[in-house]
């Protein structure tokens, strides 16, 4: 039995993973996080409803249940992050900042200064030793999103969940009567999803309309209102009508123009090696050589060849974006990966 | 959850009552017909209107002709303090929709005594020549005091008659919020000598979204909400008819049965505070052991988390409060517990029990055994007992 501080957000991934470790006879406590709870034009922010569903649950079993408030340093270490990457014109991942900096570093401080021996979350994930583990449920690990963790604090992490696939879950937290079992699911940054980026990022950022403009003819197309706005690959929101579809193909954040073509082949769409920065090995850094990469969450793995920062595809890659991460395996094991550096 | 459901959080909100649905329902289909209409059938719902709206008003006293149907209390209060220009003296711990509009306005808290009761030589203290408008509370939402609203109506009429000698014209007036109480206690804007009175349906088993703002012949107040002229222009937009006559009959319905629903609640209240103070010798009940409403009561445990106990109830299907639910889910504590000069732990352990009409004495001792319960597990769990 453990002294373990659970990560408890108020959905059913983390109300299941207190239930599970209190049936594994931990002495567990539930925290939630709290990091962020301004509301955005159009969206309000939940967090008083995801603290009250977390503490229900925290009730219900029976636990301790502590709210850690990290509003300063996820505004500082997270948000300004990827404010100042979308600035520069790259395409960050906040997701994988919020595990680095905050669940597993503050978090984790944090707890364990409280007493903790252990945290646990309710991510996807395995882990042994300080290794980092793909899932059980490949369609749902998320060890994309936890690359940048460092092997000391995964040997002080428990992921209940990783050997348990989504639909198990919800049935196994239905069984326990937990009443977050039928919640839906955050989609993508947890205060934002996808679709409010561009007014999340209209609160901080001004933007200048520019042109879009044809890559193949030269042509004006049409207008954006801000080329942070875009990423490399994306088909839709560009209001240019008519024939094939077009994709963004490139960006000039100097001249606030992006670049768009029709051809799927277009070769800034497809990449045959990258270089890494802010390279991060979660274990020993990995001998030059064949491994499998992700450059994006849920992407297929894919053959790559590691050549000292360099990763040289076995077949070039589409869309793959500055600011990124490529995220290599061995196997299940996740060995780490780094930023995709200007292309 | 439970079948059964002990709802123990009429200061919130109070079900439709079948009578008062049934009355309502035929303004909905049969006489949905706009009271401005010059034909026969809608000139007989503006009748019914109009005679919605004086049954109404007797029923604390007043005449239709001076009542202003909103959309709730929280209008009645923006409208009563929108014509306000002066100073204005409010308590600390009257409901955020009186603080709110206060705060547009120079102004005054006037504090509490510990047991929760504004005193009217603090609000004579309170008071200076430039002071338009004084609003104090019936009743309070979370510690139920019942304010002494007539004593405080003789200081502003004082007031009144010094600025009379003194020439000073600037009107002074006072407003009451009378959202919680109707039904429980007497309402009646002679005997409480105010200049205008906020009432509201929605806490008196009536619809939701209806209130009134009652003002005294001869004050002048200015509109919020121009258009159409309706309510004499102060409120313009088509009447509310099915919420009206809803309104009156609710309003009917608490006033006739008042004393006895009075000694009712009064009875079950006590029943449980003697139990839950047998059960936890370190319980605090707040507010004042007399001036209270009857179905109101407010206890704390120092040290308890309230917040775990309202949780743990609701799986059993007991339904009640923290100390305050609106100041619960922003994560701050109450406004009033604060001024009252509860300590941060005791206002964390609060829980606020409002009976009403769905408390009987079966369920009243059902609910009583249940929070016992949860309390004594929680209490066991964290080591207090």
């Amino acid at each position: 039995m453990s002294k373990v501080y659970v990560g408890m957000s108020g959905g059913v991934d983390s109300s299941l993973t207190a239930a599970l470790l209190v049936e594994a006879g931990h002495d567990v406590t539930g925290v939630y996080m709290k990091n962020w709870t301004q509301d955005l034009p159009g969206m309000r922010c939940p967090w008083a409803d995801d603290l009250a569903d977390a503490k229900r649950v925290a009730v219900h079993l029976g636990i301790d249940f502590k709210v850690f408030d990290f509003e300063a340093e996820y505004k500082q270490k997270v948000v300004d992050y990827m404010i100042d990457e979308y600035k520069t014109g790259r395409t960050p991942n906040p997701d994988i900042m919020c595990n680095q900096e905050i669940k597993f570093k503050l978090f984790l401080e944090t707890a364990l200064e409280d007493g903790a021996e252990y945290v646990a979350t309710g991510h996807y994930a395995k882990t042994e030793n300080g290794w980092l583990l793909m899932a059980q449920d490949e369609n749902k690990d998320q060890t994309y999103f936890l690359y940048r963790v460092t092997e000391d604090a995964l040997k002080k992490t428990l992921f209940p969940l990783g050997g348990y696939t989504k639909p198990q879950v919800r049935e196994m937290a239905k069984e326990r009567g937990l009443t977050t079992a039928a919640k839906k699911d955050s989609v993508g940054i947890c205060f934002v999803g996808q679709i409010g980026m561009r007014e999340f990022l209209s609160q901080y950022v001004t933007t200048e309309p520019g042109d879009i403009i044809d890559r193949q003819t030269g042509d004006v197309l049409g207008r954006h209102d801000g080329a942070i706005f875009y990423t490399l690959g994306q088909r839709h929101g560009l209001d240019i009508g008519g024939g094939l579809p077009y994709y963004v193909v490139g960006k000039d954040m100097d001249k606030n123009e992006v670049y768009v073509s029709t051809n799927l082949n277009d070769k800034s769409l497809w990449l045959k090696e990258i270089k890494l920065s802010s390279i991060h090995w979660i274990n020993e850094k990995p001998a030059d050589g064949k491994y499998q990469v992700r450059v994006r969450h849920r992407a297929p793995l894919v053959e790559c060849d590691l050549r000292g920062d360099t990763l040289v595809f076995t077949e070039p890659q589409r869309a793959v974006t500055a600011g990124q991460s490529a995220v290599l395996y061995n196997g299940n094991v996740c060995l780490g990966g780094g930023l995709v550096s200007e292309i | 959850m439970t079948d059964q459901l002990f709802y123990l959080d009429h200061a919130a909100a109070t079900p439709v009552d079948e009578r008062v649905l049934a009355v309502m329902t035929p303004y909905f289909s049969d006489r949905f017909y706009n009271p401005s209409s010059p034909y026969a059938p809608a000139i007989q719902v503006r009748r019914d209107y109009e005679e919605a709206k004086s049954r109404l008003a007797t029923t604390f006293g007043a005449k239709g002709d001076d009542i202003i149907i909103t959309a709730g209390a929280t209008e009645s209060i923006n409208l009563a303090f929108v014509s306000t220009s002066g100073h204005i003296v409010t308590s600390a711990i009257e409901h955020d929709a009186v603080l709110a509009a206060a705060k547009l306005h120079d102004h005054t808290l006037v504090a509490p005594t510990e047991k929760g009761i504004v005193r009217p030589e603090a609000v004579a203290a309170a008071i200076t020549p430039k002071t338009g408008l004084v609003s104090v509370q019936l009743a309070n939402n979370e510690i139920g005091t019942i304010q002494p609203i007539r004593d405080i109506a003789a200081i502003v009429k004082q007031e009144r008659k010094h600025r009379l000698d003194s020439d000073n014209h600037d009107p002074i007036l006072l407003h009451c919020d009378a959202s919680q109480g109707f039904g429980q206690i007497d309402v009646n804007v002679a005997r409480l000598g105010v200049d205008m009175l906020t009432l509201n349906s929605g806490k008196m088993y009536g619809p939701k979204q209806v209130g009134l703002l009652w003002v005294r012949p001869g004050v002048q107040l200015a509109p919020m909400i121009v258009g159409g002229g309706q309510e004499r222009g102060l409120r313009s937009g088509t009447e509310n008819v099915a919420g009206v006559i809803g309104f009156a009959r609710a309003a009917e319905l608490a006033h006739e049965h008042q004393k006895s629903e009075s000694a009712r609640l009064h009875e079950l209240r006590d029943f449980m505070q003697g139990e839950l103070s047998n059960a936890f010798k370190q319980l605090v009940v707040s507010g004042h052991p007399k001036k209270h409403l009857p179905g109101s009561l407010h206890v704390s445990i120092p040290g308890l988390d309230a917040e775990r106990i309202v949780f743990a109830l609701e799986v059993r299907g007991v339904l009640l409060a923290t100390g305050s639910a609106c100041a619960a889910n922003k994560g701050t504590r109450s406004h009033v517990l604060t001024a009252i000069g509860m300590s941060d732990a005791e206002a964390d352990g609060s829980l606020r029990i409002t009976l009403g009409r769905l408390s009987d004495k079966a369920s009243v001792e059902q609910a009583t055994a249940i929070i016992i319960e949860e309390i004594t597990r929680e209490l066991k769990r964290t080591g207090h007992a």
